[in-house]
């Protein structure tokens, strides 16, 4: 057992845990984290019968983890405890598949994107979909991207900079949302960065959230050798994607027991991309030739960043752009949890965990919301119809950088 | 970013701090590891246990007596005024506390016993021990009902528990409703139930069939009615079912209590603040006795926070302020401020266990000076810009008192005024 499976023992069985947790407010499948979590932890032994199938309800939001009053890493626990379950009984193919979000991606984006995207949205296909591996026929699937982030960042050719920074941008920009990339280069750029992007693998959240730490492994390995080089120069690297951040600092040194100098490095030398620029600007050193923005915007602070444990580090930074209202959510999660909400059984406790989001998004009168997280801008547009950017495409858009 | 005020924890004394001085205009952050006692506790506002006697005069008299007590250092003023502000913020959340800080009340407890505390919400006012019908009396006997679903709640014990203290009263389990699906039967669960008017009609209509049969004019409930609109869920099942209701606080989660801390967060966030959950406070820094910021617990790294002042309110032992590292070593975990505790392990605890005056380890805790500022064993101010606030401050056994939100109302109160 390690330090994660050992910090039960501060569990005073207070049920804090069992009144936030968003899953268990709204489904029966599953008994709540303290349940699960600490409570069947005592019973789970290499030795032993599994205790409770149960964990595989748990959507890895953490919520629990942010309202312990005694510090127990709950949502961990049952991360573990899920793959042990999947080393037992091993992984159905769809969560085989949609783990494996990189692959996922190469095979979607491309000059065929816009016929796979066609075909993606007709409903015999999403029927066929939902019958043959299970993923749910309303789900949110992202379009894919003709040109990916990396041919656009090779094809522009390396600007050059004052001080270096590397971009991790994981699978959603490269495969999906090429604009978002796009944005944090030009923010960077504009605030005299030369930016770098390595080559990079997935970081493998979904491997992780669907209980294949093997895989995981594999790719933190792959992706610590990346950076390292930049990291042992002092570069740090910032990335537009909460989860793959959050995975690079700690999710994936945790989970895996990878307790190297090299992954500890990695892990110290990553941000997410408004916890870096909200260091510059406590430095003095964001430049703020801002155009006013009069806009009041709805803004949710997706779960995978309240898990770095930062602050709201967005509404620090936008808070600089004149005119600009940021009004945050106060939700407790989009119900998505990457690839949770995807899955046939799921997909109605996604859309009931999130639809007090859905409500504040509404009623916001907004014709656009801003959420940091990928999967959840793209929850959040499916459940509501109004569309979601990432904050750093307004941030570019307020030093007059990117199209709105 | 440099924050005018940084209140460490999100129970009533650091929100109230927090709320005042977001309504002073500063630029206001709440970090807290966690939730807060607030969701354990009753929900109601213990002053000091005087039985159902006057608080107030029961403090003047604590105050003569103890010079180093919180109360002693905060003054009289600052209790009535510390409740005034709360009742004012629950009065506007739609959830007003009644009651006088000059006569406790007798509540009964979800073991039916009587305990006594001084303001509480309206919808547990009409538990009052003085208006409950004795035996004898010819007056119909309260009816204690409930649901085998919900744990730790069984009327049959709660009456007969009445029944000893020579009052008239009769417990029964309700039937649950049909539900849609089956629901997570916690004190939570409950209340989301509460929250749907299906659900307590049908259970105002089970009321009423009781009340029809037994002429019952006073019904105690969990306190389980709703998190948002408890009053009004209240005054509709009297309504369906002709009699008085009144809740009875459950053991954690507290439902009473969470609506407590959804109120201070309200008036918070509506003066401005901002909350950050899930951030361990785990060290300072500072330059002399100005403590220049503090550090939390985060992924990969620790977070930074700057402030001109902070204010400490993190809690005792129970609330996780104060911690037991071995067994001998009793440390403030936030910012490692020097302690007022036993000397050693073996004053700790008297050898009877229930010890009438209570253990002196709970009387532990950071000495502070009328500024509520932190002091060393030498009387001399740690930190000039940190205010201890609730039950991190030394010299009282809050809970055995029956003064922790007392304790905790003043404290948050002055701090929250300077």
């Amino acid at each position: 057992m390690g330090h994660l499976e050992d910090s039960l023992d501060q569990c005073i069985k207070c049920n804090v845990c069992m009144t936030a947790c968003p899953v268990a407010a709204v489904s029966e499948d599953f008994p709540g984290p303290k349940v699960v979590g600490p409570q069947a932890q005592r019973f789970r032994h290499a030795d032993q019968p599994i205790p409770d199938a149960s964990v595989d309800y748990c959507s890895g939001c953490r919520v629990c983890n942010e309202v312990c009053p005694t510090g127990v890493r709950i949502a961990e626990i049952n991360a573990r405890a899920r793959a042990a379950l999947v080393a037992a009984q091993g992984q159905p193919l769809r969560n085989r598949i949609i783990a494996r979000a990189g692959l996922v991606g190469r095979l979607s984006s491309g000059p065929h994107a816009p016929l796979l995207n066609i075909g993606l949205g007709l409903r015999p296909v999403r029927w066929a979909m939902e019958h043959v591996i299970q993923i749910h026929r309303d789900a949110p699937l992202p379009a894919a991207s003709r040109h990916t982030f990396r041919h656009w960042f090779h094809q522009r050719g390396q600007r050059h900079g004052l001080r270096q920074i590397v971009y991790y941008h994981g699978c959603s920009t490269q495969y999906y949302e090429p604009w978002v990339g796009q944005a944090a280069v030009a923010v960077l750029e504009h605030n005299g960065f030369e930016v770098i992007v390595p080559d990079q693998k997935c970081c493998g959240l979904p491997l992780l959230s669907n209980g294949d730490f093997v895989n995981a492994k594999r790719y933190h390995v792959y992706n610590v050798a990346q950076l390292l080089p930049y990291v042992r120069q002092g570069i740090p690297v910032v990335g537009t994607s909460t989860s793959c951040t959050l995975t690079i600092k700690e999710e994936a040194p945790e989970l895996l027991d990878l307790a190297s100098q090299e992954v500890a490095d990695v892990a110290a030398h990553t941000y997410d991309i408004f916890e870096f620029l909200r260091s510059l600007a406590d430095q003095g050193e964001l430049r703020t030739d801002f155009r006013a923005i009069r806009r009041t915007l709805p803004y949710h602070p997706p779960c995978q960043l309240r898990a770095h444990r930062i602050g709201v580090p967005v509404l620090d930074v936008l808070g600089l752009i004149p005119g600009l209202r940021i009004v945050e959510s106060q939700a407790a999660c989009c119900g998505i949890a990457g690839t949770y909400g995807l899955k046939r059984e799921k997909y109605p406790i996604a859309m009931a965990v999130g639809e007090p989001l859905f409500q504040f998004i509404r009623t916001s009168g907004s014709e656009l919301a801003l959420c940091d997280s990928e999967t959840c801008r793209w929850q959040i547009s499916h459940a509501t119809g109004i569309r979601t950017k990432h904050p750093i495409e307004i941030l570019a858009e307020a030093y007059g950088l990117y199209p709105s | 970013m440099q924050y005018d005020t940084i209140v460490i924890g999100a129970g009533i004394a650091g929100m109230l701090a927090a709320i005042g001085r977001a309504k002073a205009g500063e630029r206001v952050l709440v970090i807290a590891k966690g939730h807060a006692a607030t969701h354990w506790t009753t929900g109601c506002i213990d002053l000091l246990d005087v039985g159902a006697g006057d608080p107030l005069a029961g403090i003047a008299a604590l105050i003569a007596a103890q010079p180093d007590h919180p109360y002693a250092l905060t003054g009289i003023h600052a209790i009535e005024s510390g409740l005034a502000r709360l009742q004012e913020i629950c009065e506007d959340g739609g959830y007003p506390l009644v009651g006088s800080p000059q006569q406790n009340l007798l509540l009964p407890t979800a073991a039916g016993a009587l305990r006594p505390t001084c303001l509480v919400p309206v919808t547990m006012a009409a538990g009052d021990a003085r208006q409950l019908a004795r035996k004898g009396s010819g007056e119909p006997p309260l009816l204690v009902a409930g649901f085998r679903e919900l744990r730790d709640f069984f009327p049959p014990m709660i009456a007969a528990n009445l029944q000893i203290q020579g009052f008239n009263a009769e417990g029964v389990y309700l039937t649950l409703p049909p539900l849609a699906h089956a629901a997570d039967f916690s004190t939570t669960g409950f209340a989301r139930l509460f929250e749907q008017v299906a659900f307590r009609t049908d259970v105002g209509r089970s009321l009423r069939k009781l009340v029809v049969e037994g002429g019952y004019q006073r019904i105690a409930l969990p306190a389980v009615l709703g998190i948002h609109q408890a009053p009004q869920i209240v005054a509709e099942l009297q309504s369906i079912c002709g009699a008085l209701i009144f809740e009875i606080p459950t053991p954690p989660p507290s439902v009473a209590g969470i609506r407590i801390y959804h109120l201070l967060e309200h008036a918070f966030r509506e003066a401005g603040g901002r909350i950050q959950l899930g951030a361990y406070v785990q060290r300072g820094e500072a330059h002399g006795n100005h403590l220049e910021a503090v550090f939390s617990e985060a992924a990969a790294r620790e977070q930074r926070h700057r402030a001109s002042r902070f204010i400490l309110a993190t809690g005792g032992i129970v609330g996780g302020g104060l911690r037991a590292i071995d067994a001998h070593h009793l440390i403030e975990t936030a910012l490692r401020l020097p302690l007022r505790t036993p000397a050693s392990r073996a004053d700790w605890f008297f050898p009877d266990f229930l010890a009438q005056p209570g253990h002196p380890i709970f009387r532990s805790g950071v000495a502070v000076d009328a500024q509520l500022r932190p002091l060393d064993a030498k009387n001399q101010v740690v930190y000039t810009n940190v205010v201890v606030v609730g039950a991190s401050i030394a010299g009282c056994d809050h809970i055995r008192e029956g003064a922790y939100e007392g304790v905790a109302v003043a404290t948050g109160w002055v701090a929250g005024g300077m």
